[in-house]
């Protein structure tokens, strides 16, 4: 059944049709919250947080954008909401371009690996790089580059311009190959 | 993509995309001319691709135990 029927029967209230939304969207939720928080019973809580509004508030959704682009706005809200709870502080906001774009990384001729199959020490490198990064960064970076959302949708979801989120993502995009170039020397 | 074809233009296009430059604006000839010629930059935006190419690869498996906690937590179990 197409979506945009099935959201209607929902905003009525039809179970069968909820269900069948949450099934839809449940692969794409629960990976982007774990692209996000890097833990998966974060993830899981995201997922299940993210779910729960959607049916609470179906009724508000207009369909001016696609109901996915509408649940990473979620996702992102509630993975934001959690960063600052935790605390940290930690995270680096890649703004100095000097430091970015140093000429040591231009040099550099080594290639990385193709591919990330059954690789799990690049795995792990990729976890503690995006992790590095502060959410605000990440989630600019995996909107436009991993879930390949358009520029303005990506501004729609993080609630940024559209040139902040060019900035960020260039910013974000060097930041992680810089990282993960270094990472893999070790 | 294949990133073996992975080709100066196609990285130009990225480029001046985030630039909000035409492929044909003088800032963007410039860029070309500079790309073609230097192999640093070539490698350098080779791997800036296989860093996003990296996480879109990196996907995990929705396990069935969380399904299932979820249908039950949304009160939408069949």
């Amino acid at each position: 059944m197409q979506e945009s029927i099935l959201i209607e029967k929902g905003k009525n209230g039809d179970r069968k049709a909820l269900s069948e939304l949450v099934k839809l969207h449940e692969n794409t939720v629960y990976n982007f919250a774990f692209k996000i928080c890097r833990d998966k019973d974060k993830a899981e809580n995201t997922m299940q947080e993210t779910f729960l509004s959607m049916l609470k508030s179906l009724h508000t959704f207009d369909g001016n954008s696609k109901l996915s682009t509408w649940l990473y706005r979620i996702v992102v809200n509630h993975c934001l909401m959690l960063a600052r709870k935790s605390g940290n502080n930690e995270f680096v906001e890649p703004e100095n371009e000097d430091e970015l774009y140093d000429n040591k990384y231009f040099s550099d001729s080594r290639m990385l690996p193709d591919k990330i199959a059954e690789n799990n020490e690049l795995r792990v490198i990729l976890d503690k790089s995006i992790s590095k990064l502060s959410p605000e960064y990440r989630a600019v970076f995996l909107l436009r580059d991993v879930e390949e959302l358009s520029t303005e949708e990506t501004a729609k979801v993080t609630g940024l311009s559209v040139p902040a989120v060019k900035s960020r993502l260039h910013r974000a995009r060097a930041f992680l190959r810089n990282e993960i170039s270094e990472a893999l020397k070790k | 993509m294949n990133f073996a074809k992975i080709d100066c233009h196609s990285v130009m296009k990225h480029i001046c995309e985030s630039l909000d430059e035409g492929l044909n604006s003088e800032k963007c000839k410039e860029i070309k001319k500079h790309l073609d010629e230097c192999e640093g930059c070539q490698n350098y935006f080779d791997s800036v691709e296989k860093t996003i190419e990296f996480y879109k690869q990196y996907e995990i498996k929705l396990p069935e135990e969380c399904h299932k906690k979820l249908m039950v937590y949304l009160n939408l179990e069949d």
